[in-house]
């Protein structure tokens, strides 16, 4: 026993643990009956934890591994269709008229053609003229 | 991969089934001695259930699973934890309640008077005489410094050794056996009188 120890009055010792153990032993009622349900919530909690958490291991590792599996097949084949389907089919099928629409729109001098053929019609009529005069002399 | 025999799952069942009830043996061991540890330190009885309940949950959860005789100082290390978190809770509350210029409705930190009221049921004299003793011890209790109060119910009302005491209180043994001796020292000094 160490010095410290020695110091330590025995009689004052037990005459403190008999008081709180006798304290201990008049808890109400009320009291007893509430950490009783602590109790039976927390032994409940114990046994509900393991066994899911060993069945959750054993069920769910397969789909988890073919769920894995299907979105990475997905994310490999994606970019490769998106390229090969659908742009030729989008893109090629219009492909003609897209360029014409916007060479007009890059070109200035279309739209005031435009522009001067609502103001003023003589311009077209006379633009048709030369081409027929140019076919019939050929 | 073969399957398990059925004798596993029985065999597992029954492992499951025999820590069950050395767990529930074990809190109901505890219970009461950790209801009047956490009361004494938290001076309010709903608050020292919630605090019970918080390490059992705890350590059915997280240490369900280790052998029954490391159960006690993790059961107390959980309480000890949660009883310095609801204090350092209540001081930081009690901190911002006496900034503010207007109390509102504290009716429910006001207790109730119905509870407050003395009892007419005659009390056998020797429960008086307990309760009396008790009360004192209480009041010489609430005035030492938190680690010798829990020191001194450790060792005490629990019955842990300087070891588990240490663990529990994630400590030194030579700080347990310095905050114990102090702890009995104080109180000697306040509770001779009343004792003598």
């Amino acid at each position: 026993m160490s010095p410290i120890e020695e110091q330590i009055p025995a009689e004052l010792e037990r005459r403190l643990q008999g008081l709180l153990e006798q304290s201990v032993a008049h808890v109400d009622g009320h009291i007893r009956s509430r950490l009783n349900q602590a109790r039976q919530a927390a032994v409940a909690e114990a046994t509900r934890d393991r066994r899911p958490a060993l069945l959750r291991a054993v069920v769910l590792m397969p789909a988890a591994g073919a769920l894995a599996a299907a979105v990475l097949v997905a994310f490999v084949l994606w970019p490769h269709s998106a390229q090969q389907v659908e742009l030729p089919v989008t893109v090629m099928a219009d492909a003609g008229h897209s360029m014409e629409d916007l060479d007009l729109l890059a070109d200035g001098d279309g739209l005031d053609l435009v522009s001067a053929e609502e103001a003023d019609g003589s311009f077209l009529e006379w633009a048709a003229d030369q081409t027929d005069v140019g076919e019939t002399s050929t | 991969m073969p399957l398990a025999p059925h004798g596993d799952v029985k065999l597992s069942d029954s492992t499951s089934n025999s820590q069950s009830r050395a767990l529930n043996q074990f809190l109901a061991g505890v219970e009461l001695k950790a209801f009047k540890i956490a009361q004494t330190a938290l001076r309010n009885e709903d608050d020292a259930l919630d605090a019970v309940q918080h390490a059992m949950l705890q350590l059915a959860r997280a240490y369900a699973n280790k052998p029954p005789e490391e159960w006690k100082p993790l059961f107390y290390r959980i309480l000890e934890n949660r009883i310095r978190d609801m204090q350092r809770r209540r001081t930081v509350r009690g901190k911002v309640i006496s900034w503010l210029p207007l109390r509102g409705n504290e009716e429910d930190d006001e207790p109730d008077p119905i509870n407050q009221a003395p009892s007419h049921d005659p009390q056998p004299p020797r429960r008086l005489e307990i309760a009396e003793a008790m009360g004192a011890l209480e009041r010489a209790l609430q005035g030492l410094p938190r680690r010798q109060q829990q020191v001194f119910m450790l060792r005490t009302l629990e019955g842990l050794d300087v070891a588990e005491t240490a663990t529990a209180m994630g400590c030194s043994e030579g700080s347990v056996k310095t905050h114990y001796f102090r702890a009995l020292q104080s109180l000697r000094a306040q509770l001779g009188e009343f004792w003598t």
